[in-house]
């Protein structure tokens, strides 16, 4: 009997999935291991690796088709196979993921949770999550751009696909400007019909200025979430709703960061030179070594004590955010962070993060000091107890020893959870790294402290 | 090749068949000695005797059944009905027993019979004597429902009918007996079940049946006037329906109109509408178009008849709106 490819679960929060390429075609021999094609999942296109070998029979999925977690996207078996067969014992049907997705979506989880064992909260988070997922492969994945309905009779809505025209860019001259088969073949005889590549031009106002020139209004346009975009929005309102976040901040000198930064870079070879991110990277884990209830998650009826100290990087790409983790920060050395967080930060820009890259976070620091941001405060990271928002150093004056002196400062605010760490306990961690940051040779030393 | 009336190849189709299978009678008012109310049976009381063209009093309810008994002994009937409006009163035999009886024996009897006789509006008949029984009895699983609109069609049709083992229904009509046409000596049949196309072309098709065919014809010229090319369809069986070649064309041309007499709630217009937006959804240009009866009992006044019946100027305009011209 042919084998059928499900969707696999590729990160810990994914719930579907789109199959962004193929790298094999029908009639293709397969070799377990060999990858078959690249996924896009909530967090970033990864390659996905066959389970199985054999002949391609059948490939289900289209490419930039989302499908929920399990759903049939290829099938696999000797020649000459009936692939539909198979998809029927599968689930019934050779359609999309429709009657397939309840039954695999919980041992796609399962498999998950093998997989992502040291992650045991990611699991439980992400487990339940996967049966309600079947209702979202009804989700219409090939809607028109601008999602608008455009009047136009069955042949021409076909000719314009398989000429790659946009109806939207047709003018149909049928009733109600329908757009009829002759408008579609004027289209394609006259090449056009393309989408536009500028956006709406918009049209004359109702309002004037004070020479009587309209004001121009231009037409919403929606735009189809990105896959990113919607983990980001589940995550975040996650994070709002659930979580009592507080916030604390505290202005820190960098006086010393900065000359020790200079002097730690003068003395190490090319490639090897630290920022100020690191150092505050360091700082962060080493303080989260001493302060429990900072480094936790909620659960519940109990908190959990991370025994690892992971600290997760706030990286902004295009049309998002992931959040790449440098695990063991703690025990890791200042080139250590340092090295991993440029080549982490590398594959995050370049979408070849992999999910074990970005699992297992218990803090997270997020920076948006070079765009000159003096302080914020930010959403917490579902799972943690605290993400740690780091503004601009800037030359500002302050009094000290009763003079008025001009010094470099930095701005940090750390957002908590109020269910597993309290103000004051949080306003001593912060003093503590503070306390790194201002005396960064500390940072050096072996032990705690 | 012999230049025919209708009524004469319906004849020739008759007395061929009685010829060739003594099983085979005619039985029906007026077929004997009056030669048939439309002479479609002119002779063959002089040629086989009144054992094989029997005339019977006007009791349609009761020579149906004795033609529906007949044939499930073995014989081979064709009932003449004057007009199909009557066999209205042999409904109940035609719709219990005739289409049912093969089903409900298990198969131990058959029916091979036709039911044949002018069918749909004439001229100036009235309410009651002016429908078209098309939708009616293709409605109705069991039978097989034919419409000839040219002496070749009615003689090989015919037939084949005869030769069928199922009931068969066999509309003519009226109106067209008189419609001449070249028919091939020698002897050929047209099987059951195959549409014809009447004039090939590219941008609308025009399906049609009956008496609709002659006017579709008249409407494709109008609209070839107008550079429009038509491509007409005759249906000629109307169940089975030869959906393959209607969904040929449709996908050629994209556009469809269906021309029949017959009136427009349900019927076979409406199937072909079914049919065609569900096998050829993507082919479509435009909503397909019928032009039929209005959706009212039929006038005498011979004005308000003439607005009821399709006539050419309207099929054009309907080829016309799917254009979108």
């Amino acid at each position: 009997m042919a084998i059928v490819v499900e969707l696999p679960r590729l990160s810990d929060t994914m719930e579907e999935g789109v199959v962004a390429n193929w790298r094999i075609a029908l009639g293709d021999k397969v070799k377990r291991g060999q990858v078959i094609a690249e996924i896009e999942t909530d967090k970033a296109t990864m390659e996905f690796e066959s389970f199985d070998s054999g002949y391609v029979l059948l490939l289900v999925a289209e490419e930039g088709e989302t499908l929920p977690l399990g759903a049939p996207i290829a099938v696999l078996g000797k020649k000459g196979e009936d692939p539909q067969e198979a998809l029927a014992a599968f689930g019934g049907g050779s359609g999309g993921g429709e009657a397939a997705a309840p039954a695999p979506a919980p041992e796609a989880a399962a498999d998950a949770a093998a997989s992502a064992a040291a992650d045991a909260q990611a699991v439980a988070e992400s487990a339940p999550a996967a049966a309600p997922s079947a209702p979202a492969s009804v989700e219409a994945v090939h809607v028109d751009p601008k999602d608008r309905r455009i009047p136009a009779s069955p042949v021409a809505r076909r000719l314009a696909r398989e000429h790659d025209l946009e109806l939207a860019a047709i003018t149909g001259t049928g009733p109600h400007g329908r757009v009829v088969k002759a408008d579609v073949e004027k289209a394609i005889a006259e090449g056009t019909g393309k989408a536009a590549a500028a956006p709406a031009a918009g049209e004359f106002s109702g309002e004037v200025d004070g020479w009587g020139r309209p004001y121009v209004s231009r037409p919403d346009d929606s735009v189809r979430l990105s896959m990113m975009r919607k983990a980001i929005a589940r995550n975040m309102t996650k994070a709002k709703q659930e979580t009592p976040h507080y916030y604390l901040t505290m202005d820190v000198d960098m006086e010393k960061a900065f000359a020790f930064r200079a002097d730690f870079n003068e003395a190490v070879p090319e490639g090897t030179k630290i920022s100020f991110n690191d150092l505050i990277v360091k700082a962060v884990a080493r303080s989260l070594r001493d302060f429990p209830s900072v480094n936790a998650s909620f659960d519940g009826d109990k908190a959990i004590i991370r025994g690892d100290v992971n600290v997760g990087i706030a990286v902004a790409v295009e049309d998002g955010l992931v959040v790449p983790v440098v695990r063991y920060a703690d025990q890791k050395s200042l080139e250590a962070i340092s090295r991993e967080s440029k080549a982490l930060g590398k594959s995050a820009r370049d979408k070849h993060l992999r999910p074990e890259d970005m699992s297992g976070g218990t803090f997270t620091v997020s920076n948006l000091g070079m765009f000159g941001i003096e302080s914020f405060a930010a959403v917490i990271n579902p799972g943690e107890a605290g993400i740690l928002a780091v503004g601009a150093i800037e030359s500002r004056p302050v009094v000290q020893g009763g003079e008025l002196v001009i010094r470099k400062r930095m701005k940090m605010t750390i957002s908590a959870d109020h269910r597993v760490t309290d103000g004051a306990v949080a306003a001593k961690w912060l003093t503590k790294v503070r306390g790194y940051l201002e005396n960064p040779l500390k940072m050096l030393t072996d032990g705690p402290g | 090749m012999a230049n025919l009336q209708i009524r004469e190849a319906i004849r020739d189709a008759m007395r061929e068949e009685m010829e060739r299978d003594e099983r085979v009678f005619l039985m029906g008012e007026e077929v004997g000695h009056y030669q048939g109310a439309y002479k479609c049976s002119q002779g063959l009381l002089e040629q086989f005797g009144a054992k094989r063209v029997v005339d019977t009093p006007i009791t349609e309810t009761g020579f149906s059944g004795v033609g529906i008994g007949a044939a499930m002994v073995g014989l081979r009937p064709i009932i003449e009905f004057m007009t199909f409006n009557f066999s209205a009163v042999a409904f109940d035999q035609i719709l219990n027993n005739a289409s049912k009886i093969h089903h409900m024996t298990g198969g131990q009897f058959s029916v091979p019979i036709v039911f044949r006789g002018p069918n749909a509006a004439a001229h100036m008949l009235g309410s009651t004597h002016s429908q078209a029984f098309d939708g009616i009895y293709a409605h109705i699983p069991g039978l097989k429902v034919v419409s000839v609109a040219t002496p070749y069609d009615a003689k090989g049709l015919l037939k084949s009918a005869i030769r069928d083992p199922n009931p068969v229904i066999f509309f003519e009509s009226e109106l067209m007996y008189a419609v001449r046409g070249e028919v091939p000596e020698e002897e050929y049949l047209i099987p059951i079940g195959e549409a014809d196309i009447k004039r090939p072309g590219e941008q609308v098709t025009l399906i049609t049946w009956g008496q609709s065919v002659p006017t579709s014809l008249e409407a494709a010229k109008l609209a070839e006037a107008d550079g429009l090319d038509v491509e007409v369809i005759d249906l000629r069986t109307l169940r089975p329906l030869d959906e393959a070649a209607v969904i040929h064309s449709v996908k050629k041309t994209n556009r469809a109109v269906i021309a029949y007499h017959g009136w427009p709630y349900g019927g076979v217009g409406a199937e072909l509408v079914d049919r065609i937006q569900r096998m050829a959804f993507d082919w479509l240009d435009a909503p397909v178009e019928r032009v039929c009866y209005d959706d009212i009992p039929f006038s005498y006044a011979e004005n308000l008849e003439h607005l009821s019946i399709p006539q050419p100027e309207d099929i054009y305009a309907a080829c016309r709106k799917v254009a979108y011209r």
